[in-house]
């Protein structure tokens, strides 16, 4: 009997996660610990750390059903999966954003493309490594520093990959003021960066309210495969600045912004099991989404100062770092360093010109690469 | 032409980097003829707040 006894508690045992562990999960839950404590200790990204930090730990417990097809986690994934959370993430945020510094200063646009040459030289690089097109291309994307279109494109082209750019990309966008300011120190001289920018015109409530509409329609016509992330930029955009439709503006910008981020994050760490993240590859991702952040950053420079030599009216070329679609943290990056030689040089509110510019740009770089790659 | 070769990948950056260019300075463009759009007249901004 005590041997029947002991089988059957052997045979349980056989149908519980511990039989199943390996060390692999145990360093996955402990880097989702780690990305708790950093978000609960150095508020670092919190809205994002705590979710996928959790889901992490449990993607990586054996036997959880969370993640299994039925499971909430798994549900969240095909949100991303099926392409319906990218897009509300950019209606919260259309929602909640003034596109006045874009409107008002339309040379600076320029600058929100010139700044991902980062994207290029990651895909030739993924590719020169070993990765294929499609890897790439979505590896690439990181340069974009845009969140839900590295989610968007990474779907579209890799999406086993998916674990590894969403970390990747929300890591470096909230590590930008360590890594773009020596760059930009070393590609402008102390004169540079203290030209000041003049005072930018007021847009008229007419502008605010034509430029998503006109952008919509523009971008639907030209850039089929990315018009569902820009079209929902805009019509969350147009409730803010309609005014009629204040009640759905503050919707979008909080309750659905809120539950999407909680789906996205879950989605995202239920993705990071053990098998998945522990790879060759995941260093790969990171080191390419680095020297695509730092070429970035560079290019964005160096294209304000090739707008320098043509224009009357100099640029400050910080500005052209700001062109890093990641709203508002590389025009506030801008700001800062051109503070350090000029306590009075106030430039975040011309760099978030540049820097909404850069959604577009991201956007434009990815949906010209879906459609050259499908 | 094979996609899955450096080559293709270069000739891809290229051509995406160029085209992005342009189309982004077409935004810019329309974005310059936005404030012909104020001939057509002033939205009053108070009553537009009093909606729902």
């Amino acid at each position: 009997m005590f041997d029947q006894l002991m089988s059957f508690v052997a045979a349980m045992g056989a149908q519980t996660g511990l039989a199943q562990i390996w060390w692999g999960n145990v360093v996955m839950i402990a880097i989702g610990i780690a990305m708790i404590l950093l978000a609960v200790i150095k508020k670092y990204e919190p809205l994002l750390l705590v979710g996928i930090g959790f889901s992490c730990i449990i993607s990586n417990v054996p036997g959880s059903d969370l993640v299994l097809p039925g499971g909430l986690f798994h549900y969240a994934y095909e949100g991303v999966q099926l392409l319906i959370l990218p897009p509300l993430i950019f209606f919260g945020v259309g929602a909640m954003t003034d596109f006045g510094p874009m409107i008002a200063n339309p040379k600076l646009v320029i600058l929100g493309a010139a700044a991902h040459l980062g994207i290029f030289v990651a895909l030739i690089g993924a590719k020169l490594v070993g990765f294929t097109i499609y890897e790439a291309g979505a590896i690439g994307i990181i340069g974009g520093a845009d969140g839900p279109m590295a989610i968007f494109m990474t779907m579209k082209l890799a999406p086993h990959l998916l674990p590894q750019i969403s970390v990747a990309a929300y890591s470096y966008m909230a590590l930008m003021p360590l890594i773009q300011p020596p760059v930009m120190k070393l590609l402008t001289t102390k004169r540079e960066r203290m030209i000041r920018m003049k005072q930018m015109r007021v847009v008229t409530r007419v502008e605010r309210i034509a430029f998503p509409i006109i952008i919509g329609i523009v971008v639907n016509l030209l850039l089929p495969p990315v018009a569902p992330l820009i079209t929902m930029l805009m019509l969350g955009n147009l409730f803010k600045e309609v005014l009629v439709t204040e009640r759905l503006a503050k919707t979008a910008a909080n309750e659905v912004m809120n539950v999407v981020i909680v789906m996205l994050t879950i989605a995202i760490g239920s993705t990071m099991s053990a098998d998945r993240f522990l790879t060759g590859s995941t260093l790969e991702v990171i080191l390419l989404g680095l020297v695509a952040f730092i070429f970035g950053t560079g290019s964005g420079v160096l294209g304000a100062k090739m707008m320098n030599l043509f224009l009357k009216e100099k640029i400050n070329p910080l500005l052209g770092s700001a062109g890093i679609a990641s709203v508002p943290i590389a025009a506030r990056v801008a700001h800062m360093v051109a503070l350090q030689d000029d306590r009075e040089n106030f430039l975040i509110y011309q760099a978030m010109g540049p820097n909404l510019a850069g959604v577009f740009g991201t956007a434009l770089s990815g949906g010209i690469m879906l459609a050259l790659l499908q | 032409m094979d996609k899955d070769t450096v080559t293709f990948s270069v000739l891809l950056s290229v051509i995406d980097f160029f085209l992005s260019m342009v189309m982004i300075s077409g935004i810019g463009l329309i974005l310059s003829l936005l404030p012909r759009l104020n001939r057509l007249g002033k939205l009053d901004e108070k009553s537009m707040r009093r909606g729902h």
